[in-house]
């Protein structure tokens, strides 16, 4: 199991000003993400761009390092084992990157295989299973300069699977892809974790696609997770979640107290968090008239009663929606 | 070492090459060799004929000018060639999208450099031995050959040119450029280490700056083997000489290009 726990990554970037002057500057690319990825399992890791979701999988490759946090790989310390780690994961990134284009498939794959180490034998062996898997076997002796954007990116996931690896972290595989394309490709991702017991971490900026395969999913937003859950557990969220912010004078955890008591019957599963003198409150269901009641009943003051607009959080997987939708007109 | 990489590299270097430019890469090859030559000759003619004064011969150790700068000018071939694609390796890496995918592989990157400089080397001996042909034609004549000086002046040469590749290598992926870096080194190359005139015509302190890039004893080694006039206590102490320049360069250039890849991955947006 791969476990990380407060991962944390700053770049420190030299700026150039003009010519002579340059500054440096430091961006925390990713503050606070812990999470947990098993075998057989497809993890998502949801978020717009710039969220942290690149910067994350490179630092689970080992490609990076973080600048703080741990991060555990099948109970060994990733961090001081790198080579420990990189025999048994392997990466799949969107694009056209990552594999030769002035070689052939089969060249590519053999060259990938030597680095890794693997017998000739055996090599031989995967590089013909994994050209029938990803549908090139027929392409095999072609430079993959001729390739098509899908043909390229079946022959990255072969080169993925190289290795015979435990992990695969996928960033964004289906980036530029068109809808046929998409669904194959899923279809392969969905056969690598169901059938052959593979872990995976999926990044991506589309909430389908992340519906479509994972079993659990995080959601990112600047380098911090905001929420994670099973496919359910999200939607829930996203779809059934409205927010109050109440407020009344000489307000104290006396009153919330009442409120709780007064807003449990209507919703079971109410939440509230007192922050200053006001009560935050998330529910399932439509409550502002029911909290002015309760003032009215209580012979309260309201200062402030409204409900939040949409959340940071809420906005982000609006927005993926929405890019999700405009891929799915395009395509 | 890992042999493995090590043979790997060489094959997909050479399948690279071939595929990219077959016909340009033969008549590119041929066509350098031949400037190189004509350049060395109309120097000769047009510089130095008739003007080689004593302290030439005293410092050259030969009389035979157009040989002195055809062997120059061959090892002057030599290292660009090398240096350049060597140390071109990992920014060709990058620019090309396969950084990260190598990188995610756990491998031993001597064996990788080492296939690498190995491949380039195969190729150059090819260029250079044309180039020597059509050298021929314009006045090389090897008059003093000695088999185990010249086995010892290659072995050494490519030692400390892998050395200095590395370094190479470090400065053009730390500054992402392969232009200036590239030309600097060769123009400074051509200019302190003895490639087509003796490094004592130059003042003192170019000549010091000479003796730490791991070329000119390199040149004056091979010189030697070809036309003579060094002692073998001479032919020793230089060849020592340029043994450890090579080592200080490999043992600081390793690490060093391990540093270098890191920043690189750091700094890689995407
Ligand atoms: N190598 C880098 N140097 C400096 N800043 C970077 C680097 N890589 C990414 N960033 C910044 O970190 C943030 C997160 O980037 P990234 O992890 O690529 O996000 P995502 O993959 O979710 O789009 C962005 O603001 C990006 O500009
Ligand atoms: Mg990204």
């Amino acid at each position: 199991m791969i476990e990380v726990q407060n991962l944390q990554k700053i770049y420190n970037v030299k700026r150039r000003q003009s010519f002579f002057k340059s500054y440096k500057e430091s961006i925390e690319a990713v503050k606070d993400i812990s999470m947990k990825i098993e075998a057989g399992q497809i993890v998502g890791l949801l978020g717009i761009n710039g969220a942290g979701k690149t910067t994350t999988i490179k630092m689970l490759t080992t490609l990076i390092e973080p600048t703080s946090g741990t991060y555990s790989f099948d109970g060994i310390n990733a961090i001081e084992n790198p080579s420990f780690v990189k025999n048994k994961i392997n990466m799949i990134a969107g694009g056209e990157r990552m594999i030769y284009w002035r070689l052939t498939a089969y060249e590519n794959l053999w060259y990938y295989g030597q680095l890794y180490g693997i017998d000739n034998n055996t090599l031989k062996n995967r590089i013909e299973s994994l050209l029938q898997m990803v549908g090139l076997e027929d392409k095999a002796n072609l430079p993959v300069e001729t390739f098509s954007k899908g043909m390229k990116q079946r022959l990255q996931i072969a080169r993925g699977m190289i290795n015979d690896p435990k992990y695969i972290f996928l960033d964004e595989p289906t980036i530029g892809l068109d809808a046929v394309v998409t669904k194959e490709l899923h279809d392969e991702i969905r056969k690598l974790s169901k059938v052959r017991e593979k872990g995976i971490l999926l990044t991506s900026h589309y909430l389908a696609e992340v519906e479509e395969l994972c079993d659990y999913i995080y959601l990112v937003n600047k380098g911090e997770l905001v929420v994670e859950g099973t496919k359910k557990d999200l939607t829930e969220y996203v779809y059934n979640r409205k927010q109050y912010c109440f407020s009344v004078q000489g307000m104290d955890e006396n009153i919330i107290m009442r409120l709780h008591n007064y807003l449990i019957s209507l919703d079971i599963d109410v939440e509230i968090v007192q922050q200053d003198d006001r009560a935050i409150i998330t529910s399932k269901f439509e409550l502002s008239s029911a909290l002015a009641q309760f003032a009215i009943k209580e012979n309260l003051i309201i200062k402030e009663l409204y409900e939040i607009e949409p959340s940071l959080e809420q906005a982000v997987i609006k927005l993926s929606q929405q890019i999700c939708r405009e891929a799915e007109s395009i395509a | 070492m890992n042999f493995k990489v090590f043979c790997a590299t060489i094959k997909k270097g050479i399948q690279i090459r071939i595929r990219a430019y077959p016909v340009s890469f033969m008549v590119g090859c041929i066509l350098t060799s031949f400037y190189t030559i004509l350049g060395s000759y109309l120097m000769y003619h047009y510089f130095f004929l008739g003007q080689l004064s004593e302290s030439f011969e005293l410092n050259a150790r030969t009389t035979d000018y157009m040989s002195y700068a055809i062997v120059g000018s061959l090892m002057y071939q030599f290292i660009v060639r090398t240096c350049l694609n060597v140390s071109r390796t990992l920014i060709t890496e990058l620019r090309e999208g396969t950084l990260e995918s190598l990188m995610l592989a756990p491998f031993k990157r001597t064996s990788y450099f080492l296939g690498n400089m190995t491949m380039q080397t195969v190729l150059t001996i090819g260029e250079t031995a044309v180039a020597a042909v059509i050298g021929i034609a314009f006045g090389f004549r090897i008059s003093d050959f000695n088999l185990y000086h010249f086995i010892v002046a290659i072995s050494l040469s490519l030692y400390g040119f892998f050395g200095l590749s590395l370094m190479l290598g470090c400065v053009m992926l730390y500054t992402r450029d392969t232009y200036i870096s590239q030309n600097t080194l060769f123009a400074i190359i051509f200019l302190v280490c003895g490639i087509t005139f003796p490094k004592e015509a130059l003042p003192y302190c170019l000549q010091l700056f000479g003796n730490v890039i791991p070329v000119t004893d390199a040149v004056t080694l091979m010189r030697a083997s070809l036309l003579g006039g060094l002692t073998d206590s001479e032919f020793l102490y230089l060849g020592l000489q340029e043994f450890i320049l090579g080592t200080i360069y490999i043992v600081a250039g390793m690490p060093l290009m391990k540093h270098v890849e890191h920043i690189a991955l750091e700094q890689m947006e995407g």
